[in-house]
């Protein structure tokens, strides 16, 4: 077991190596187009850059952790026990070290937006959740059909998009624009929290059904 | 024909002493058509031109003989002379040999030819 | 301490790849794994070491399951072969990461011996494991097998791709760590003859079934080819198992297997000549493709 939290543990810090990459880019964008820099209120944005940096990190490492690292971990004599378990405690970790960043960010930076921020967590929590189960199930998915894979590009577009969309949104010339847009993530609506639950469960249920006639093949 | 090649002598040496060894058995008989060095190179899975080689040998000694366009033959009178041959070289590949290690150990000329009178040929 | 697998079955699809294996490992050997491509050699393996589930039978590790059970799964090494065609994941990973990951999921890695057969490889493990050759694959296969430091240790194809010296190399290796800590040691080879003075017991699994196991020399020695006439061949291995007969002419040749107190009729006039692990192998299981052919 202690082997098999290490591996997700370091698995964890890469991850968020490529999510810390994308928040920089996209904040790096937002600094550009900016007239006059105001710290505050770029930094009060840039945990929503990071939690969408997160989506699209997440959905992709998710995939690649069905397909290649499931096998490997096979590979070297690990139980599809622990790999299940393990996969647990690192997409665990992931989401609560996004979230807790966000939160901290929020609660050191003052001003209107950080408030709203920390009263978009639970949305923001629920949001990666929704993610990381869609993207570990298209991972599983794909092992099992090809397709599910074509389905993930199309979708990982879609994200990309969004970023691009998102980055322009967060003009710093116009925090009330922001302001009106990030509004709606105060709300958790129910039909978020019951999609983010049944994901997870058909995930889980996936992963373990598939895990249990898993081949290696390397 | 069918026997196995060894790594203890050169390839051409065998495939040569494995023909020899088959016009003795009348396996090959004489005025008859040898297997071509293709058809040796397949079947022991050695390369024509060693095969060949080996052919060579026979020929030089008049143990086979070219038709040509047809192929190698076994010359008539072959037997004998491979006979006549490996007599010669009985004392020589097996009598030397045989007394060498019954020097080594230790056994009287009488006692060997004990030996041998008790055997059946 | 032996591990021990009972009738395995597997099935991919209605076609059965093994049938009903049973093969008990002993500690302290090294097997040879020999067989065609496609007898399942690798599917044995797998199963063998919990990569893949059987369809049917048992695999226990001195009296404990293997699956699903790390007590016995951290004794077992299985170092497969690695291809990194588009498909394969791995053909992004550094080969590094690829040891890196090894040395933190086996307990006994041995961190100085990876350093010096990487170095002995001349291994540069810098790049990607898609821009490896097939021999520089097999040597991080072999790294992993030999570091690894488990009790039991399976190789596929650990030569495949590999030149002369490193095959050299390899064997050597192999007897230097055997010799130093009594590992197990199960090799699937195509190289036949060149592995086969390193292997104590031989296992030949043919078409999905095991046909030997034993020793290596016993069977081998058990093996002879005779040839001569035809007639003289025949009532020379009358009554006797035979393989791979071939005719040419009048003269006829083939592989027999002798068992304990069985003897070739030697006073016909044939010859008789002790054959190599490799010809026995061929003989044994190369008959249907000779006669496709």
């Amino acid at each position: 077991m202690r082997r098999n939290v290490a591996f997700w543990t370091r698995f964890t810090w890469e991850t968020a190596g490529v999510c810390a990459a994308i928040t920089g880019v996209l904040a790096a964008i937002s600094i550009l187009k900016a007239d006059r820099l105001d710290f505050s209120l770029l930094a009060s944005v840039v945990p929503y850059f990071l939690c969408f940096s997160a989506v699209f990190s997440i959905m992709m490492v998710n995939t690649g952790a069905q397909t290649l690292y499931v096998p490997l971990l096979l590979a070297m004599g690990e139980t599809r026990r622990n790999v299940l378990l393990g996969f647990q405690y690192y997409r665990t970790l992931i989401i609560a070290v996004t979230i807790g960043v966000c939160a901290l960010v929020w609660l050191l930076v003052p001003g209107e937006l950080s408030r709203t921020g920390l009263q978009s967590i639970p949305t923001l929590l629920f949001g990666l959740l929704i993610t990381s189960a869609a993207g570990s199930l298209l991972g599983t998915l794909t092992v099992k059909w090809k397709w599910a894979g074509t389905v993930l590009v199309v979708l990982m577009s879609g994200v990309a998009g969004g970023f691009i969309g998102l980055a322009s949104v967060g003009d710093l010339n116009l925090a009330a624009d922001t302001m009106q847009m990030v509004s709606y993530l105060t709300v958790l609506p129910w039909w978020l929290v019951m999609a983010a639950l049944a994901l997870f469960a058909a995930d889980i249920l996936f992963q373990w059904l598939l895990l249990r006639r898993r081949e290696v093949k390397l | 024909m069918n026997e196995r090649l060894t790594e203890q002598k050169s390839i051409y040496l065998q495939i040569s002493e494995m023909i020899e060894t088959d016009i003795l058995r009348k396996i090959l008989l004489e005025e008859e058509q040898v297997p071509s060095t293709n058809e040796l190179a397949k079947l022991y899975t050695i390369n024509p031109a060693t095969a060949a080689k080996g052919v060579g040998l026979l020929v030089d000694d008049g143990i086979l003989y070219k038709r040509r366009g047809i192929g190698m033959f076994v010359s008539k009178g072959a037997r004998e002379k491979i006979l006549e041959k490996r007599r010669a070289a009985f004392a020589e590949n097996h009598i030397t040999p045989l007394l060498a290690e019954a020097r080594s150990l230790g056994i009287s000329k009488e006692e060997l030819l004990n030996m041998i009178g008790e055997s059946s040929i | 301490m032996s591990l021990i697998c009972e009738n395995i079955v597997k099935t991919y699809g209605g076609k059965e790849v093994l049938r009903q294996v049973s093969l008990e490992l002993q500690p302290g050997k090294i097997y040879g794994l020999i067989g065609r491509n496609g007898a399942g050699k690798t599917t044995l393996l797998s199963i063998l070491t919990a990569q893949n589930p059987a369809t049917g039978g048992t695999v226990s590790l001195d009296g404990q399951p293997v699956w699903e059970n790390r007590a016995s799964l951290k004794q077992l090494c299985f170092s497969r072969e690695l291809s990194t065609n588009a498909e394969s994941g791995l053909a992004s990973m550094k080969a590094k990461e690829y040891l890196r990951i090894a040395a933190i999921y086996y307990e006994g890695w041995d961190k100085d011996l990876e350093k010096r057969l990487i170095q002995l490889f001349d291994l540069d493990v810098k790049k990607k494991m898609g821009k490896l050759s097939k021999g520089m694959l097999s040597m991080v296969t072999i790294i992993v097998a030999m570091c690894a430091k488990t009790p039991y240790t399976f190789l596929d194809e650990p030569v495949a791709g590999l030149d002369v010296v490193a095959r050299e190399q390899f064997y050597q290796l192999l007897l230097e760590e055997y010799t130093a800590t009594g590992r197990t040691f199960v090799i699937s080879t195509h190289i036949i003859e060149e592995a086969a003075d390193v292997l104590e017991d031989v296992i030949i699994l043919h078409e999905g079934k095991i046909l030997v196991t034993g020793n290596t020399q016993a069977f081998v020695d058990s093996a002879c080819h005779v040839s001569g006439r035809a007639e003289e061949v025949d009532a020379a291995v009358a009554g006797l198992e035979t393989h791979y007969p071939e005719t040419v002419g009048r003269s006829k040749g083939v592989t027999v297997f002798l068992k304990p107190g069985q003897s070739i009729d030697g006073s016909r006039d044939v010859s008789i000549q002790p054959v190599n692990l490799q010809r026995a192998f061929v003989a044994l299981c190369g008959e249907e493709a000779r006669h496709e052919a």
